[in-house]
């Protein structure tokens, strides 16, 4: 469902999760846009040598991630602060799954909370936060 | 009663959850539990009250502390006026030992959390600083652990006959309830908790999505 209004929001509505693509091509396109094109995000072997598990995500890319899933659930939405805490690093050509879930909504001022969360494949935590929105009433 | 024995609200400073939101997320979704224990990183919150929020959702609300070790992190449980004058809980050196004696000395219970994970967890450092005595009980399941940590969590608390505890260590309000900890007896106040903690009658818990 599209929301496109606060009054669509329900507490603890789940955003459409999915999978990003953190295939090292795309990771290094992101990288290059981005000017955080050093090898430790775009080059598996270097990454290793510096004692990294591969080559990583960058964060601000995996923060991309979150605003999009919001966008996709709400393209009227305006993001004010997506807010993270990185506990463990997303690897490039791992999968992840980006989930959001509604915490809190303030429909006077047309703010809603959305907890997000980076999962890898044994549902562990890489990234949490939380992200704070407005929507059109 | 089963209770989360390990939580963030916004007071800590990675903590993104507000107390009211755990409330309404745990009723909204039914999760399993009872009530939980806010356990603020370095500091006890001395000025928040919760009765009335915790008696508007049916939910008990206490509050205790999360410490840092030699030996890692450490959940206290009763903390009182007396007992933070004993050491300053914003230090993070605290001595895993001074802990223990001022908790037993004011009736305060420590129990080592995410025992298992690298760096902040009890094991750790045993190779480095040997058994520490006075422990009885650890957090043998914590919601946030990764890969092996908890395995590790349960195989020390057996090889050292410790007690096991459960909490989420949530820090966003959907991270609340995923482990906690079954008591036999019911727990409406910090002394009560302490009071069951320094027996024997409960058990670690985890709580699936599915189950809850």
């Amino acid at each position: 469902m599209t929301i496109n209004a606060i009054t669509d929001v329900e507490f603890g509505e789940e955003l459409p999760a999915f999978e990003p693509d953190t295939s090292l091509p795309n990771v290094k396109q992101f990288a290059v846009a981005a000017g955080w094109d050093g090898p430790r995000f775009t080059d598996h072997e270097y990454a290793r040598k510096e004692g990294l598990p591969g080559a990583l995500v960058p964060g601000i890319m995996s923060q991309g991630f979150l605003s999009a899933m919001i966008h996709h659930w709400a393209p009227t939405a305006e993001v004010r602060s997506i807010d993270t805490i990185f506990r463990a690093p997303c690897v490039v050509d791992q999968p992840y799954f980006i989930n959001g879930v509604v915490t809190d909504i303030d429909e006077d001022s047309g703010t809603v909370e959305i907890d997000l969360t980076v999962t890898n494949d044994a549902k562990e935590t890489r990234v949490f936060g939380t992200a704070r929105v407005i929507i059109p009433s | 009663m089963i209770l989360d024995l390990h939580a963030h609200s916004i007071k800590s400073d990675d903590g993104r959850a507000k107390v009211q939101n755990y409330c309404q997320w745990i009723k909204a979704r039914e999760i399993a539990i009872d009530g939980f224990v806010l356990t603020e990183h370095r500091q006890f919150d001395d000025e928040s009250d919760y009765k009335e929020l915790g008696q508007k959702h049916g939910i008990t609300i206490l509050k205790g502390a999360e410490v840092e070790t030699e030996y890692g992190h450490v959940l206290i449980f009763g903390v009182t006026k007396a007992l933070q004058e004993s050491f300053d809980f914003t230090n993070i050196h605290l001595s895993l030992a001074q802990v223990i004696e001022s908790c037993d000395a004011h009736g305060a219970v420590a129990v080592p959390c995410h025992p298992g994970r690298k760096r902040v967890g009890m094991a750790a450092h045993l190779a480095e600083f040997g058994i520490p005595a006075g422990v009885r009980t650890v957090e043998v399941y914590n919601g946030g652990s990764r890969g092996v940590e908890d395995q590790i969590a349960q195989q020390m608390a057996d090889e050292q006959s410790y007690l096991g505890v459960g909490g989420s260590d949530a820090h966003i309000v959907s991270h609340i309830g995923r482990c906690a900890t079954e008591f036999a007896a019911a727990i409406n106040s910090e002394l009560e908790l302490v009071e069951a903690l320094k027996g024997s009658d409960f058990k670690a818990l985890k709580i699936s999505q599915e189950d809850a």
